[in-house]
């Protein structure tokens, strides 16, 4: 694939390419012009189109399944059920570890542990003939009654967490002694990723070896996962994902629909694609789990907080695991002598959630900063005034000194934007005719993941580069601040670098998740990039033919494209013609930040799990990206309907590899955040554990009118402790924060404090 | 069987269409139409049942991908396409509704020289988008959106492209790239 | 969706013969029709496209009164210049329907035929009982999830609400649907659901809406419609009013007043009792809330929607007091 290059005024190129440059989208033209070929819509010949049935229950076993009818109908292929598709191995989980190597795994349910979930599948000639073929299978079902609720009678199995149970000081008898108590239960909802792009994939086998066409965070976790489904060596799957079209956590794993699109292409021996309905991306994976967290503060008469107890649960299905960590970020965002956390789930008859964009850390962010914000109007301190004098200094739960903390400039610069001075203190105080106009502060954090990365540099004979890595793009901007990387440390233009992911038989890489991706990947691409360039440069003055021969290393430098001495004062050579007189082709280069001595298992294990990710506490310093979000609401006094009408956030993500980039995730992540404060909720009919809105008519999106004008500003430094290039997280931040800033300044507006989410109208009338 | 579209013109007197349609009053099976779909300035013959969606025969047949489906159920916006000049959603349209008429995609927006639409340039200037896949919606929509002059002020923008769903939260770059060209093109 | 076969008709009177087919559906815009059928809800046999009968998507409009082909395409209505002058409601509810694409697709004549957006009725799959799709197997949505489901005009059967906007504004101003053999009142050609919640429609077999025309009147042109949802846009009503309003030469004493309500009933419902109420009163904030309450008489709520009986009203009141205050 072909990254477009973007041409720019001369002037302003230098500037603009530069690692931290403003530079515009290199495949932005390829996306703009529809030329941008998604992984689903490759055109393979002889392709057959598959459809999925799904259970219409939410527990119980599939008794029988009726597929005469859809046989029968035009252009069907085939309908396998449980009884009929080949049977897998079970896959290892995210850390690698075997989950049961002794089981078979069949990707088409038989016992039914959430409705939705696939029983059968149709393939057929024509899409439109496997949907219709499709609706014509029947299946009658052993019905069991349904584990559908969060904390009502009928949840089912409770499991502590203990693993993230956090305890310092003596919280209980803290609590008790402080004069000034605060306890209330915050509530978040099941949301969903709905990224644009539907999940779905073409599965291809050409004898033992597979290429998926999938969009996908992570190719080569999900060719483990299929290599390991299928027996066969990881080598032997090729994942293709040029572009994805969004996916918020929800595109990292290979998913029992894929599963189920590659078992059906095996046994047709004919190349298969499967798209899940819009219906299907709201029940086949699960989104954001439901959580439930109470908070009990106890501070004394200045604001100063004692102690914090803070128990937590999240919703998970019946198999697998998840958890919600609601109590990821309560821990460090203020300074507290005495603290206890603990987090238990809660099995429901629900399909497994998945890590939605800052998993945890966002329900986590709205409990705290709604429970320092009523802190706060209890004591009758100014918001931002009371998380100042809490200010943790160091991480209060690791007692570590923080890498970089730009949160109290964030504070200020963001009031100072804001005009937070001007905030009337009292609920009610501020109006617009029949609008009532709220104002709120909150904070958010997401810690700095980190894990090791590869990348291939090559310098061609014409002087291009080119870049190579299996990591992928779904927005962030990974082509473009590659290229920038690559330009910058080779000297070379923008224009002369391709940039090429998203195919897995390139160079290695982890899962594109947890704002890891660009710290990582940066690193990589300098340090193969300069590999390269010493490569160049060793070659350019050992070559007695060259008329650098016999010159000092350190007196050669690359710059826009041509080699010589940084003074301008020598001969000097365009890298084509050095390589033409070299008489090479090409130069490559593989770097990789793994340490010296690492064996292949451990990088095999590096890029296809996420065992090795690195802690963000590790060694001497607690690493996180910090942000604060002032926000102004308007409610309806009689409609209770609540619109945002204007967001200034101040963030630190350390140093930005290409600002107007940045922003634009930072703001993806404001309005995702509006969504879930103020619109998104999955909503299931309790009799039948079904979700009832599973399509964007019913389930809400902010769409492009319910979403102001954003001012972000950046406040962060270099952080050389949280990657090679000084950048800390950016993608997961911004939505960290939004939703308890929206519920104070509805508090602020209305004097109603709303602690379950969505704050939907009726919560206000 | 394949055939034309049958055109009921005359009504029947009896009871029973002419046409060879369905003399004896009888409903036709379903066939295979032949139809010819005029798409970017050139004309595409294609034989599909008459349930394809407009969205799918580009999509599947005629491998102009960059219309996109993000809902197929009129929810997202991000089929968005022109037929005679105004913008519809390509999944709820048939594709025999629509042939005889005159349809644009993304692919047919720039000139056939390269040279981008002025709110494709736009959009890249602005950075209007993400991760790409509502981006075609969007730039057919927000072209439509200026053409009928509903761009007229930021609030106007956000209403009137308030029908393609952006997940990636493009949204205000979206609004300013629209303005942008809207003061183009004036 | 289950294939079909597809005709086109070239005239009116070709039109009404292949409606009277069995298993025929008519095609204009497709946002109901082919939406309905990817749900599985309709199984047309044969569909006949209408979209190309010439002459059908006129816009007339005079003091007297608007005349609206039923091909008219919704946007074309909303922004034309006289209804916007003469008819601002309907503009109103127009503009605020559904999607810019949508509104370019859908015809006046389809959205009439538009159907509820009850997330049950939409899901044969996951939920048989629907009395509207099969009288007879029970209603889904009693005892589900009901947050969005109406308060008024609710049966036993069903309490699916009509989700359209246009219709409301209709009902206000006495709207006429054009049937061809038969002209009826909008308001007569809904119907609640009562025992027989199949029926939305008072249109037989072979008929084919070909006009709307709405009576002029100085509460037309003195219009407005306000429609409160989750979203600022792209939504079906949470409620939703249309209301006109005619003052005597005094500038506060209401002559004529129209009231019409949206999002909360099964159908677009006329709030008669609130008109009375305010006819020959002079308008303050507390006679009109007062006033508008009255419109929530009979309401039947089914918990999760029990707020629209809060909601509707105050809809009511701000529509009217929006009005009051352009004297």
């Amino acid at each position: 694939m072909t990254v477009h290059d973007v041409k720019h005024a001369a002037s302003d190129s230098a500037r603009l390419e530069a690692v931290g440059g403003r530079l515009s989208r290199v495949d932005g033209p390829a996306k703009i012009t529809g030329a941008a070929r998604y992984a689903v819509e490759q055109q393979l010949e002889g392709l057959a189109h598959a459809v999925l049935v799904d259970s219409t229950i939410a527990a119980g076993k599939v008794v029988s399944i009726e597929t005469q009818a859809a046989k029968a109908a035009r252009g069907v292929i085939a309908v396998l059920t449980p009884d009929t598709i080949m049977k897998l191995s079970v896959a290892s989980d995210w850390f690698g570890n075997p989950l049961a190597p002794q089981r078979t795994f069949c990707p088409l349910a038989r016992d039914v542990t959430y409705c939705g979930q696939h029983i059968a599948v149709v393939i057929a000639e024509t899409f439109e003939q496997a949907v219709s073929a499709a609706a014509l299978v029947m299946a009658d079902y052993d019905q069991a009654p349904a584990l559908v609720e969060l904390g009502d009678g009928t949840a089912g199995e409770i499991i502590s967490i203990e693993g993230m149970t956090k305890e310092w000081g003596n919280a209980q008898a803290a609590l008790a002694e402080a004069p000034v108590h605060l306890s209330a239960v915050y509530n978040t909802q099941r949301s969903a990723h709905a990224a644009i792009e539907p999940h779905g994939l073409i599965a291809r086998w050409e004898g033992d070896r597979l290429t998926i066409w999938e969009p996908s965070q992570w190719l080569d976790g999900m060719a483990r996962t299929y290599a390991e489904w299928f027996g066969i060596p990881f080598e032997n799957v090729r994942l293709v994902s040029p572009y994805i079209g969004g996916g918020f956590g929800s595109k990292a794993l290979a998913l029992a629909h894929s599963a189920v699109a590659a078992a059906a292409a095996k046994m047709l021996g004919r190349p298969v694609k499967l798209m899940l309905t819009r219906s299907q991306n709201f029940t086949s994976y699960g989104g954001r789990a439901t959580t439930r967290q109470t908070i009990d503060l106890g501070a004394d008469k200045a604001g100063r907080i004692q102690s914090i107890i803070h128990r937590g649960v999240s919703e998970v299905s019946l198999e697998g695991m998840w958890v919600e960590a609601v109590g990821s970020i309560t821990s460090i965002m203020y300074d507290t002598p005495n603290f206890s956390s603990r987090q238990d789930v809660v099995r429901l008859n629900t399909v497994l959630p998945n890590p939605k964009r800052a998993p945890g850390e966002n329900p986590s962010a709205f409990g705290i900063e709604c429970a320092i914000d009523e802190l706060a109007h209890e004591l009758g301190l100014d918001p931002l005034e009371i998380r100042l004098i809490n200010y943790a200094e160091q991480d209060p739960h690791a007692k570590k000194a923080w890498s970089t903390r730009q949160l109290r400039e964030a504070f200020a610069v963001g009031a100072e934007a804001f005009g937070w001075a001007k905030r009337s203190p009292a609920p009610r105080s501020m109006r617009a005719g029949h609008q009532l106009i709220g104002w709120g502060v909150a904070a958010g954090a997401y810690p700095v993941q980190r894990a090791h990365g590869e990348a291939v540099v090559k310098i061609m004979f014409d002087g291009s580069v080119e870049v190579e890595s299996s990591s992928i793009d779904m927005g962030q901007g990974t082509y473009t601040i590659l290229a920038q990387t690559a330009a910058e440390t080779l000297g070379v233009p923008v224009s002369q670098v391709s940039v090429k992911l998203g195919d897995s038989h390139f160079a290695r890489a982890g899962v594109t998740g947890g704002s890891r991706l660009a710290g990582i990947m940066t690193g990589a691409v300098h340090k193969a990039a300069s590999q390269a360039l010493d490569e160049l440069i060793g070659l350019a003055l050992s070559d007695p033919r060259l008329p650098f021969h016999g010159l000092q290393a350190n007196t050669l430098a690359v710059k826009d494209g041509r080699i010589g001495s940084p003074r301008g004062d020598g001969p000097e050579l365009s890298i084509a013609e050095l390589m033409s007189m070299l008489g090479r082709d090409r130069i490559e280069a593989k770097g990789d930040t793994l340490p010296a001595g690492t064996t292949a298992e451990e990088r095999y294990k590096n890029y296809t799990t996420i065992a090795m990710s690195i802690p963000h506490t590790e060694g001497d310093y607690s690493r996180h990206s910090w942000c604060a979000h002032f926000v102004e609401v308007k409610v309806d006094e009689d409609f209770g309907t609540v619109r945002v009408s204007r967001v200034v956030s101040a963030l630190d993500s350390g140093r930005l590899y290409n600002p107007k980039l940045a922003e634009s995730q930072w703001k993806g992540g404001i309005i995702m955040g509006i969504g879930e404060a103020l619109l998104e909720e999955g909503i299931v009919d309790r009799r039948h554990g079904r979700t009832v809105n599973s399509n964007f008519a019913d389930y809400m999106l902010p769409t492009n009118a319910d979403i102001p004008d954003i001012q972000t500003i950046s406040v962060g430094i270099p952080d050389p402790h949280s990657s090679a290039l000084g950048g800390k997280g950016v993608g997961e931040l911004g939505i960290v924060g939004v939703a308890p800033a929206i519920a104070n300044a509805v508090f602020h507006a209305t004097g109603k404090r709303v602690r379950d989410l969505p704050i939907t109208l009726e919560k206000l009338i | 069987m394949t055939s034309h579209i049958q055109t009921i013109i005359d009504p029947p007197e009896d009871g029973h269409f002419r046409n060879g349609v369905a003399t004896d009053g009888l409903i036709p099976s379903p066939t295979t139409l032949s139809l010819n779909l005029a798409i970017n300035g050139r004309d595409h013959a294609l034989d599909v049942e008459p349930r394809v969606t407009l969205l799918d025969a580009l999509r599947e047949r005629l491998h102009l991908t960059g219309t996109k489906k993000g809902c197929d159920q009129g929810q997202c916006g991000a089929c968005t396409v022109h037929v005679d000049g105004e913008r519809v959603l390509a999944c709820l349209t048939l594709a025999a509704l629509v042939d005889g008429r005159t349809i644009t995609t993304i692919e047919g927006l720039a000139d056939e020289d390269g040279t981008l639409h002025a709110v494709q340039a736009a959009f890249l200037e602005q950075d209007a988008f993400q991760c790409g896949y509502c981006t075609p919606g969007q730039i057919m929509s927000a072209v439509a959106c200026i053409r009928e002059g509903h761009a007229g002020s930021d609030d106007e923008i956000r209403e009137y492209m308030a029908g393609n769903l952006c997940r990636c939260g493009a949204y205000p770059n979206i609004v300013a790239a629209v303005r942008q060209a809207a003061q183009e093109l004036r | 969706m289950r294939d079909f076969s597809y005709l086109r008709a070239d005239n009116i009177e070709a039109a009404r013969n292949a409606a009277a087919l069995p298993g025929a559906m008519l095609l204009a815009g497709g946002t109901t029709l082919i939406d309905l059928a990817k749900c599985g809800v309709v199984e047309p046999a044969t569909v006949i496209d209408i979209s190309h009968i010439e002459g059908l998507n006129a816009i007339d409009v005079t003091a007297d009164r608007a005349l609206i082909g039923a091909l008219a395409k919704m946007s074309h209505v909303a922004d034309h210049a006289e209804v916007k002058s003469l008819f601002p409601a309907v503009s109103e509810a127009l503009w605020q329907a559904a999607s810019a694409q949508l509104r370019n697709m859908a015809t006046i004549g389809g959205n009439l035929m538009q159907r509820t957006r009850c997330p049950y009725f939409r899901d044969p799959a996951n939920f048989p009982a629907c009395n509207k799709r099969e009288p007879g197997s029970g209603c889904s949505a009693i005892g589900g999830v009901t947050r969005g489901h109406a308060v008024l005009g609710v049966s036993e059967a069903c309490i699916a609400t009509y989700p359209g906007d246009l219709a409301v504004a209709l009902v206000a101003f006495d709207a006429e649907v054009d049937l061809g053999e038969r002209r009826l009142k909008v308001e007569d050609f809904f119907l609640a659901p009562g025992a027989t919640a199949e029926q939305e429609h008072d249109i037989r077999p072979g008929e084919v809406i070909t006009a709307i025309e709405i009576p002029g009147s100085a509460a037309a042109r003195r219009s407005t419609y306000i429609k409160v949802r989750d979203r600022q846009s792209y939504e079906f009503a949470a409620a939703s009013a249309a209301v006109g309003l005619e003052l005597e030469g005094d500038g506060r004493t209401v002559r004529d007043i129209r009231v019409a309500l949206g999002g909360v009933a099964t159908k677009p419902w006329r709030a008669r009792a609130v008109e009375d109420a305010l006819k020959g009163k002079a308008l303050d904030e507390a006679t009109i809330r007062e006033a508008s309450e009255l419109a929530m008489q009979g309401a039947v709520d089914h918990g999760a929607n029990h707020y629209k009986i809060a909601l509707a009203p105050r809809v009511i009141a701000r529509a009217i007091l929006k009005l009051g205050e352009t004297a």
